[in-house]
């Protein structure tokens, strides 16, 4: 008998210490601490990017850039944000959420979630030393649209490898998070008794199944035209760079999804523990999560109405991209009733999670405005665009983030934040986020043009205030930073349950989790 | 990754001391077929739309991609049949294991057969094995420490009846 062959996956018994613990972990917590990591430091390099565009728009004329590096600036902006941080944050969270969520003792696929990480990195590394490149970095915009797309410099094509190895990453995780949903569910925790952060990251993993080949196939063509004389998008060749954007926007629009249904998942979970009541609606909640995920992949072509299409089919995306408005009216109704007649508290997660539902609507209605295609022909590539992808992936997006950060902190390092710094860095963020990008609606509306260095003297003032929030937005963020640096040091003793009304398999665990959880399934009645 | 189905655990079968312990799988064969199909129809439909309009590099990362997939469905459909089995019958220890593609089948006397628990920190990191002439083989290794050290503690028992 070979008891090298019946002995089990090791990892953690005796696992090794020091940088090696990191490299080589397969435990899901290591993975999902180090992706929020990771996407902490990413959020602070974007945001040093962004806090420099605004310093730059602060006044017309240029005063620390010039053109070129500001277009730099918000391209790698871009790209950081949502590949870099918005992702691996999300990525995070399933990582440390989806195995105690479902009762499982790790993900289906150890060693390929780690591997999965791991390339994170080297991509990241990548994206931010082109700027040490001959010619800078990428300066197209994040949407890498030919003609330009095709005639940067070297730092074009790491940036196209860099975007393969991210969509690398993402299919291993995605697979990872499928087979794991699917199949290491806990006895009795049948597919409608999942929470609904685990049915949203089911969905966004198909999304981000369904979409990278896309995404990888439109890179490499880009890639072989600029390297291998294809003529994919280069019109001198005869090529279609209009098809371009219609396969970029075939992956980008379910890729805004996936970068926010795991956040309709988090607040989903906050609301009902904060106010002490079941989440209102449930099963409508996954029908709309499932609905959303659909049609996105019918609305792509409301990102180009101004490049000239058939009437027919200008209404149909913008009718389609209406109907999106149904199911997500559905969700910020449940989560609406859900706190209705709640005995609720408004703990730092709360606050966060309420703003979400706030500002989130704010940004949704902005699309609407955005999806009538008069409207938007108007409105194209105006700072009004930029104000509402902000209120979407900011105030949407990242504060859900930090929601979830705030709720499940006390679990993950067994110890209670600072509410006191939680609170300021709340009110901080909401303050500073809307000094920020309200203003932006009125530029947009006045016909600022987005992805310019300098600007008429009439815009001055908004752009003013907005740079102001920046900046307030900005510094607040340090405020959390601190506060999680704290309470990973130590703090006030966490319980097992942490909150009053949390309920689910990861708060019958003890706080911290212990390195190995659930190796025995619980059953779930 | 394995887990365990609590409930078949260990028990009493005509007289005999039987201890099973299996991997919890919660998607069904067809369930993983129509994931699988799901996903590859998908994929697959919108790869050869934009390959047909003569953009086709989607189309080979979508088969990668695919056969990433098919791979996943592959091992855990291996790790499917997985299971441990000891049965303690009059004088006969009878354990049996199977994993991926290996398994074995292996008899002990009772009266030589010995329980060794090893636990790194107490009550912490525990492997369990039953011994018998110069040879260990694990039990157990589907359960946690809790788990094991009751299952420890009950085979202790029933070896010394």
């Amino acid at each position: 008998m070979s008891d090298a062959v019946h002995a089990h996956d090791d990892h953690g018994h005796g696992h090794p210490s020091g940088i090696m613990r990191w490299l080589t972990t397969t435990n899901h917590k290591d993975i999902g601490t180090m992706y929020l990591w990771f996407a902490l430091i990413m959020l602070f390099s974007a945001g040093t990017m962004a806090l420099l565009i605004r310093a730059e728009l602060f006044q017309p004329g240029m005063q620390l850039t010039n053109p070129d590096f500001f277009n730099q600036l918000t391209t790698m902006h871009g790209l950081i944000m949502i590949f870099g941080a918005i992702m691996p944050a999300f990525s995070g969270f399933a990582n440390w959420q989806v195995p105690l969520m479902i009762g499982a003792p790790d993900m289906a696929f150890p060693r390929m979630n780690n591997w999965a990480f791991w390339l994170l990195p080297v991509a990241g590394i990548l994206l931010i030393s082109s700027f040490l490149l001959p010619g800078g970095a990428v300066a197209g915009g994040w949407t890498m649209y030919p003609p330009l797309f095709i005639q940067g410099g070297i730092s074009y094509d790491l940036t196209i490898l860099a975007v393969h190895i991210l969509g690398l990453s993402s299919i291993m995780g995605s697979i990872n998070i499928v087979t794991t949903i699917l199949n290491m569910r806990a006895p009795g925790l049948t597919l409608m008794k999942m929470p609904l952060f685990v049915w949203t990251w089911l969905i966004t993993a198909y999304l981000l199944l369904a979409t990278m080949p896309v995404l990888a196939g439109a890179v490499t063509m880009l890639l072989t035209d600029r390297n291998f004389g294809t003529h994919f998008f280069n019109a001198a060749g005869g090529g279609d760079p209009v098809m371009f954007q219609h396969i970029f926007w075939f992956f980008g629009h379910p890729e805004v999804y996936i970068l926010i249904l795991p956040a309709f998942g988090i607040v989903s979970s906050i609301i009902p523990t904060f106010a002490r009541k079941p989440l209102f609606g449930y099963a409508s909640m996954v029908y709309a999560t499932a609905s959303i995920a659909i049609l996105s992949f019918t609305v792509w072509a409301h990102h180009m109405f101004s490049v000239g299409m058939p009437a027919a089919a200008q209404l149909f995306f913008m009718f389609s991209t209406m109907l999106i408005a149904v199911p997500t009216g559905v969700k910020i109704f449940n989560w609406v009733a859900t706190m209705w007649r709640g005995s609720l508290t408004f703990e730092t997660p709360m606050l966060f999670a309420i703003a979400f539902v706030c500002l989130f609507t704010i940004g949704g209605f902005s699309g609407l405005v955005l999806a009538i295609a008069p409207v938007d022909i108007q409105l194209q590539d105006t700072y009004y665009v930029v104000a509402h992808f902000h209120y979407v992936l900011v105030s949407g997006a990242l504060f859900s983030i930090f929601a979830g950060i705030y709720y499940w902190l006390p679990k993950w390092t067994g110890h209670m934040y600072n509410e006191t710094l939680g609170k300021w860095h709340f009110w901080m963020s909401v303050i500073g986020m809307n000094i920020l990008f309200f203003p932006m609606h009125f530029l947009g509306l006045a016909g600022m043009p987005r992805r310019i260095p300098d600007y008429a003297l009439q815009f001055t003032e908004f752009n003013q205030i907005a740079t102001v929030g920046a900046f307030i937005f900005g510094f607040s963020q340090l405020i959390f930073l601190v506060l999680v640096l704290k309470t990973v040091k130590g703090g006030a003793k966490a319980t097992d349950q942490v909150w009053e009304g949390a309920e689910g398999l990861e708060w019958t665990l003890p706080s911290p989790a212990p390195y190995h959880t659930f190796e025995t399934a619980p059953v779930v009645k | 990754m394995g887990q365990v189905n609590t409930e078949d655990c260990a028990g009493e079968l005509a007289g005999a001391f039987v201890f099973q312990s299996r991997p919890n799988h919660s998607l069904t064969r067809p369930q993983e077929r129509l994931v699988f199909w799901s996903l590859a129809a998908l994929c697959f439909a919108m790869a050869t739309g934009f390959a047909l309009m003569g953009y086709w590099l989607p189309l080979p990362f979508a088969g990668l991609e695919i056969g990433l997939l098919a791979w996943a469905f592959k091992v855990l459909r291996s790790r499917e049949g997985d299971y441990e089995t000891l049965k303690i019958e009059g004088d006969v220890v009878v354990l049996e294991w199977h994993c991926g593609n290996q398994g074995e089948r292996r008899e002990l006397n009772r009266q030589w057969a010995r329980v060794v628990c090893n636990c790194r920190t107490p009550g912490r990191n525990c492997r369990l094995s039953l011994c018998s002439h110069g040879h260990a083989t694990e039990v157990g290794k589907y359960l946690n420490d809790e788990a094991r050290l009751q299952l420890a503690a009950t085979l202790r028992s029933r070896l010394q009846e």
